[in-house]
């Protein structure tokens, strides 16, 4: 059996007084397109933040393809693409540049990583504007380029936080489109979402967090099996 | 096969500084040159024609050695601080947290990439003062040893304030209340032989004064203090601030929660 993608186990997590993540474990397998979810401030920001390094955990362990996140943190982050909420690109950079300088942050450059940017951007749509800065693109352009940068350095895992927030429904229709085609390549997709339907449509395995706790993780077949709603479900689990 | 240094990084992250120095070129390299161009106009050719030789040099000549150190400190301190700031700010430095870059890499990153600037904004004074009042280095290893020690020592000041501010204001703080007046009774305009006695002993206390003093000895070969003394002071106080620049890295000091 392969390696697990992710393997967290009691991870804790605190701001002062506040836990924010309370001895959460979970184990997302290898070519798993996996769901997270929760209400808001229930820590799956915390979470993704601990894995890629953004957060520093309290106690618990992180292991990513076999990697802990606080021993072997540059093979564990090499294998990581992070598709944030917010944009956070680099203003000084066009398109283009944004993916090369950060495959120069993972180690790589040449010939390769142009050719992979502009391979990039032509899937995603956003040749035309390769020598654009990004505050010129509209809202579903900046979404597809967050998605492209995260894939620059050919992750094995790529983590995204609510990756549709906010976009009209074509576009969404468009990035499960492509998201179901980056999953099929074999790419290990860890999912958060308040759009429950994009969870169901998606994820093969759904794990709900819960004011930092994990309440319940399995697969959304028999999640929502005997004809249950996603949406009753989570709110049943998720009620105070 | 991970490198167990990201030298890729590294010389990813000095681009990406040189880049932003020559997208806001106007706001970062042209004043400081044309500020340069007036004080040699108003103080050293205007004024300074009144002043006898110092240090065996014209005033004019005696000033441009000083304004190439106050805009080196300025610019240094300026492209850190701001960067690392605003890459807060705008969450964009995630792009680097994110990465198997250490804190030793992108420390360097940002402190080679102000060099970059301090050295470019440096090169075009100097080609000012060789043309406007015809004076030049004499000694280039000199030159470009206090130049590179000075900026590294003010851009990584530059990058403790930048990770220490909450607001842009806070970055201010310390070149207003603390680089600028030293900068300016640390040696820029007058020599310290010119000073009383008691004055003299205060510019001791004045760390600027140890770099003014340095470099300028790489134009007139003349300086206050034994060399030794100047550079030692300089070594120091930039070992001191890169290591706290890295320890406030290292452990994600307002960067990682």
């Amino acid at each position: 059996m392969s390696q697990p993608a992710i393997e967290i186990d009691r991870l804790v997590k605190r701001y002062d007084d506040f836990t924010a993540v309370n001895g959460v474990s979970l184990r997302v397998e290898t070519g798993e397109f996996f769901g997270f979810l929760g209400p808001n401030g229930a820590g799956k920001t915390t979470t993704i933040n601990a894995i890629v390094g953004l957060a520093r955990a309290n106690s618990g362990s992180i292991r990513v393809f076999g990697h802990d996140t606080q021993l072997e943190w540059r093979e564990a982050r090499r294998l990581i693409g992070l598709a944030p909420q917010e944009y956070n690109f680099d203003r000084y950079l066009s398109i283009r540049d944004v993916l090369i300088f950060q495959a120069g942050y993972f180690g790589l450059r040449g010939r390769a990583v142009k050719d992979r940017a502009d391979m990039l951007l032509e899937r995603f749509g956003l040749a035309s504007k390769a020598n654009q800065e990004y505050m010129k693109l509209s809202g579903g352009m900046k979404r597809r380029l967050t998605l492209a940068r995260a894939l620059i350095h050919q992750p094995k895992l790529l983590i995204l936080d609510e990756p549709t927030a906010g976009v009209d429904v074509e576009l969404r229709l468009e990035l499960w489109h492509l998201l179901r085609e980056l999953n099929g390549d074999g790419l290990t997709i860890f999912l958060t979402t308040h759009y429950l339907e994009e969870a169901e449509e998606l994820c093969k395995t759904i794990a709900i967090i819960r004011g930092g706790k994990i309440v319940t993780q399995q697969s959304t077949e028999s999640l929502i099996a005997d004809g249950a709603r996603l949406q009753d479900v989570f709110l049943e689990l998720t009620r105070a | 096969m991970i490198a167990t240094f990201n030298s890729i990084a590294l010389w990813t992250l000095v681009k990406r500084e040189m880049i932003r120095s020559l997208k806001i070129i106007n706001q970062v390299i042209w004043p400081p040159v044309i500020s340069t161009l007036l004080y040699v106009f108003v103080f050293g050719l205007a004024l300074g024609s009144r002043i006898q030789n110092v240090q065996g040099v014209s005033y004019a000549q005696f000033l441009i050695p000083g304004l190439i150190m106050l805009q080196t400190i300025d610019s240094s301190y300026g492209e850190c601080s701001s960067s690392i700031f605003q890459g807060r700010f705008m969450n964009s430095i995630q792009e680097m947290l994110i990465a198997p870059m250490s804190a030793l890499e992108m420390v360097l990153g940002y402190v080679l990439g102000s060099l970059g600037r301090a050295v470019l904004i440096a090169l075009l004074i100097t080609g000012l003062g060789a043309l406007l009042v015809h004076t030049w280095p004499q000694n280039w290893l000199l030159y470009f040893v206090v130049l590179c020690m000075v900026s590294m020592l003010f851009s990584s000041l530059g990058l403790i304030f930048g990770l220490m501010a909450e607001k842009f204001d806070h970055l201010a703080v310390l070149t207003t209340f603390v680089i600028t007046p030293l900068t300016f009774v640390g040696g820029v305009f007058t020599a310290a032989s010119m000073l009383p006695p008691l004055l003299q002993r205060l510019e001791l206390v004045n760390p600027i004064f140890y770099t003014i003093d340095a470099f300028r000895r790489s134009y007139t070969g003349q300086g206050f203090l034994p060399l030794w003394q100047s550079l030692g002071m300089i070594a120091v106080l930039m070992i001191l601030s890169l290591a706290i620049s890295f320890r406030m890295m290292a452990s994600g000091y307002k960067l990682r929660t």
